[in-house]
């Protein structure tokens, strides 16, 4: 065991780790962060997306020791308490959710598209996502829900990033 | 090299269990303490949107907004049986339980509003915007709420629709085993890579018969997601069973499509009412996905001269098939 800190949604968080534990666990199982989401535990899904210092990461793929001192944003940390970030907004607009189980990851995914290509082609967006699965949408909409964010983002929207 | 092709799918399919199986979907409707209609349904909300279009179907028998319904689901202790969320059955089943229990709570608050409202017939009384008026006459009117203020019990009444099958017969195969059909054409275009033997869908088009658009954007979601899914099976997806063992048991061997894979669809929806739906609707989650598998494998055939008849087309296959040709 362990005790490492990292800065979670902004937040300065400690807990305790013991060394298998991935960055997954930690979020869950020790910080009750359970909008992350595991899949296939392997790398594949992009279920458990969670950007770590700006970039996404699969959090089944990091081990919990290797998150100590880093900046973590889950999909808990796009809202504010009274608005949801305007990707999560475009998202519902557009009909781009349906079990949802995909999801936090999909908008972790586009945020960090959308951070670095703030007007991306829908080509970009497809490559951006392409590391997220998804077996309802067909992801059709999640493309169209990613272009209205830019959209909301560009026009000074109310990101809270 | 890299040849084009395109391809035409066309197919139908019978919603519900079919086969003169008691397809049966149970609902109740009250009306709430506060003038609310509650809605009390067993229909499984999985993401398909049964919650949406069910609410709405409730919103539109009652003429209130989707507001004043309260939607209770899926919990076995407070709601009726309306079977499964599957076939493509809530939309049409459950749709119409919900539809004829609203009617019989209309008509409920038809024969409260004549008693409070010392009428002499049902005749010429509207319901709507949360009120009970005569029509020749708005200001004899009672509202929702104080029609619900003045119950001594609650007003609720529990209705069920059974979708109208017959068992096939085992000799001739004759019957009606499945109502309603939906009917559905997909057309795309496929680029056959004729060296590694990859087929990439470029464009496709989906005419899906729905009976009833009642919700066209979830309508659009359910024919994207069916058609991801065909795509998969017609490329892609292989379980490899082997004595009983499934072989690609992992995302890394079992390949489904990802946003890259995927072509835009245009959606051609087309609203020719069943007499027998509610407000005309029938169900489209799985029609969706029937003809798409069909006409990619038309595609590959325009664009490269092979018919293939095992799916999944994955490369090996295809590049197998093209050299048998040559």
């Amino acid at each position: 065991m362990k005790e490492i800190s990292l800065r979670v949604n902004g937040e300065e968080r400690s807990a305790e780790i013991h060394e298998e534990m991935r960055l997954l666990d930690l979020l869950r199982d020790a910080l009750h962060l359970t909008g992350t989401k595991e899949g296939c535990g392997e790398g594949e899904c992009g279920a458990c997306t969670v950007i770590m210092e700006g970039k996404t990461v699969n959090s089944c793929m990091v081990m919990a020791f290797q998150a100590e001192g880093k900046e973590i944003i889950t999909i808990e940390g796009m809202a504010t308490k009274d608005k949801l970030h305007p990707i999560q907004r475009a998202f519902l607009e557009k009909g781009a959710v349906q079990c949802g189980f995909c999801i936090p990851g999909m908008v972790l995914s586009a945020k960090v598209l959308l951070d670095e290509n703030p007007i991306p082609t829908r080509d970009e967006i497809r490559e951006g996502i392409s590391g997220n699965l998804c077996r309802c949408t067909g992801y059709n909409k999640i493309v169209d829900a990613i272009e209205t964010a830019a959209g909301y983002l560009n026009t000074g929207g109310d990101s809270n990033a | 090299m890299k040849k084009r092709g395109i391809g035409i799918g066309c197919g139908f399919y019978g919603t519900g269990y079919g086969n003169g199986f008691p397809d049966v979907s149970r609902a109740r409707a009250k009306l709430e303490t506060d003038g609310k209609i509650g809605i009390y349904v067993g229909a499984t909300e999985v993401g398909q949107g049964a919650k949406t279009v069910l609410q709405q179907i409730a919103a539109e028998a009652m003429g209130v907004s989707i507001e004043d319904i309260k939607f209770y689901c899926e919990s076995t202790e407070n709601t009726p049986d309306a079977g499964t969320a599957a076939a493509s059955r809530q939309t049409y089943n459950t749709g119409n339980a919900i539809k004829k229990a609203c009617e019989a709570l209309k008509e409920g608050l038809i024969y409260i509003a004549i008693d409070k409202l010392l009428l002499n017939s049902a005749v010429g009384i509207r319901v709507e915007n949360k009120k009970v008026y005569l029509e020749s006459y708005p200001q004899s009117a009672i509202s929702f709420e104080d029609i619900a203020k003045a119950l001594t019990e609650p007003l609720c009444f529990e209705e069920s629709f059974t979708a109208g099958t017959t068992k096939m017969e085992e000799e001739s195969g004759q019957g009606a085993p499945y109502w309603p059909y939906t009917f559905s054409v997909y057309g795309v275009e496929v680029e056959v890579d004729t060296q590694t033997g990859f087929v990439e869908v470029l464009k496709a088009v989906c005419a899906q018969d729905v009976g009833r658009a009642i919700n066209p954007q979830l309508l659009e979601g359910q024919i994207d997601g069916g058609f991801s899914m065909a795509l998969g099976y017609a490329l892609m997806e292989d379980l490899r069973l082997t004595n009983g063992e499934i072989r690609n048991n992992r995302f890394s061997s079992y390949i489904i499509p990802t946003a890259l894979d995927m072509p835009e669809v245009k959606k051609i929806i087309v609203e020719d009412p069943e007499v027998t739906g509610p407000y005309g609707a029938k169900g489209v989650g799985e029609p969706v996905m029937v003809a798409a598998a069909p006409a990619i494998l038309n595609a590959i055939y325009n664009a490269v001269g092979v018919r293939m008849r095992e799916i999944p087309v994955t490369p090996d296959r295809l590049l197998e098939a093209l050299m048998e040709k040559e």
